[in-house]
């Protein structure tokens, strides 16, 4: 709990500077904007992985693949998976913090239209992107629900035939948009970039990368649940109406 | 009160937080204010509202208040959810009964945070500022003769800048504002007068250092860069002083021995 980490930043400075950096305010956004940077940086690569999908099959089975086979896949694959429990423990840490810096709420609480949309949903559309991705991770990359098979196209846009687990994609996706919206303009002010000129700049491209990621990641979803349901075998056609979301804690 | 003044008066309905004291657990208390001159301030009409309270024995409602000019820092209030009430760039006690109209409901309470303790009514401690200041807000200078004017030279833009942020009164407007409770415009502002000027160089990084533990310690929130702390800050305190803050922690935590 919060109230229990508080002292720790009391008593007489500890000799190592990078425990008393994360432990502090400041060190801890900074160090959430900078995972969270280059987790932007994977989105746009996994992004242009995905939009392979509307090649065909041929195509995506290739490229998935050549990316199976690479052997620096698991190393990356790691650095992803640290990347993101630094950004949500310490993002966690700091929104518990900041629960219990308002312990009494107010009765009336207006603002002065500061906040947007994103800002103020960001634990929120933070654990939909997290709940999102476990259930993404289990049904993609382990196949949970589907049988493991070496046509990856067919086992992919499978699971979109199922409107429930191609709707949660939209949702979560939206989500996405919303988190970036916020989440990258607010990780160069973390990091001290503000300036008169550049900021304006920044925040244009902030709102256009999270549009950008957001309606690429909803194409594949919406084009192959809800357009076109591509002609393949779902992936193990028994567990498919209700399988991928509810078994997949 | 003429009959002169009742004719163009505002009656009123308030929702104040009433609170005996720090342990007190409070509660909104509605009051009726009649007769209010939209001419009147804010403070003014509560000045009434306890003359009211105290002619019927009951207790007056209790708030800051000192210069009543906007420029002491001692006001404070949540009205209707804002920090200093509707109005842009403007202390509650600039706020004027005008921007009300007759038969409105207007609901007070003390700014919150844990750091902000509440004393009594809508008066909070803000003495959390006072110890974040005296951790690092200041610059160590020998007495001794004054120096020539212009022996330091100091661009004029940078000069404008350290006095931006040197506007700020401390009244906690951003604390209270923020959906974090957290200090960081404050403390952005008082590490930014001293590191933009040259007589702030010598403690720069042990300044930044101090006043950073010393807000994290009083237990303010972490910024989430909402920016309702600029958008409520009654001396349009920029969020910029916050980016230098974090500029100048992460620069103090790498290069300071």
């Amino acid at each position: 709990m919060p109230a229990a980490e508080a002292p720790a930043p009391t008593a007489p400075r500890c000799n190592c500077r990078a425990v008393e950096f994360l432990e502090s305010s400041i060190g801890k956004k900074i160090m959430v904007a900078l995972a969270g940077l280059f987790l932007c940086v994977f989105l746009l690569t996994h992004l242009a992985g995905n939009l392979i999908l509307f090649l065909g099959g041929p195509a995506f089975d290739r490229y998935a693949q050549m990316l199976e086979s690479n052997p620096l896949l698991p190393l990356a694959e790691g650095g992803l998976v640290v990347l993101f429990l630094i950004h949500i423990a310490l993002a966690v840490r700091a929104r518990l913090a900041n629960m219990a810096a308002r312990p009494v709420a107010y009765q009336v609480y207006k603002g002065k239209d500061a906040r947007t949309p994103g800002s103020s949903t960001m634990a929120l559309t933070g654990t939909l992107v997290l709940v999102f991705i476990i259930i993404h991770v289990a049904t993609i990359k382990f196949q949970v629900g589907g049988a493991k098979g070496p046509d990856l196209f067919g086992h992919v846009t499978g699971w979109f035939h199922n409107p429930l687990y191609a709707g949660f994609y939209v949702v979560a996706l939206i989500g996405v948009g919303l988190h970036l919206s916020h989440g990258v303009q607010s990780a160069f002010q973390t990091l001290g970039l503000n300036h008169p000129r550049y900021t304006p700049m920044i925040k244009a491209l902030g709102a256009a990368f999270a549009i950008l990621i957001a309606l690429g990641f909803l194409s594949i979803p919406v084009y192959f649940g809800f357009i076109v349901h591509a002609p393949a075998t779902p992936p193990n056609g028994a567990a498919m109406p209700s399988g991928p979301i509810g078994g997949a804690q | 009160m003429t009959t002169n003044n009742e004719a163009k008066g505002m009656n009123l309905t308030l929702k104040i937080w009433r609170q005996k004291d720090a342990r007190d657990p409070g509660g909104l208390v509605e009051y009726k204010v009649e007769n209010v001159s939209p001419e009147m301030s804010f403070l003014e009409m509560l000045d009434v509202l306890n003359e009211q309270l105290v002619a019927k024995g009951q207790d007056a409602v209790a708030f800051d208040h000192d210069c009543r000019e906007g420029i002491c820092g001692m006001c404070s209030l949540m009205i209707d959810g804002q920090a200093h009430g509707p109005d842009k760039a403007a202390t509650t006690c600039q706020l004027h009964m005008r921007r009300y109209k007759d038969g409105d409901t207007i609901t007070v309470e003390p700014f919150r945070a844990k750091a902000f303790p509440v004393v009594r009514d809508l008066v909070v401690d803000r003495s959390a500022f006072d110890r974040i200041q005296q951790a690092g807000g200041f610059v160590s200078v020998n007495t001794g003769n004054a120096r020539d004017a212009n022996g330091v030279l100091i661009p004029h833009e940078t000069a404008e800048k350290a006095m931006d942020a040197a506007a700020c009164i401390g009244c906690g407007a951003c604390v209270a504002a923020c959906p974090n409770a957290s200090a960081m415009l404050f403390v952005g502002a008082k590490v930014s007068q001293y590191a933009l000027l040259p007589q702030g160089q010598p403690e720069r990084e042990k300044r930044a250092l101090a006043m950073r533990a010393a807000m994290d310690e009083e237990g303010f929130g972490h910024c989430t860069n909402e920016y309702e702390c600029e958008a409520a800050c009654p001396k349009e305190i920029k969020v910029s002083n916050i980016a230098r803050l974090n500029r100048e922690y992460l620069r103090a935590t790498l290069v300071s021995e």
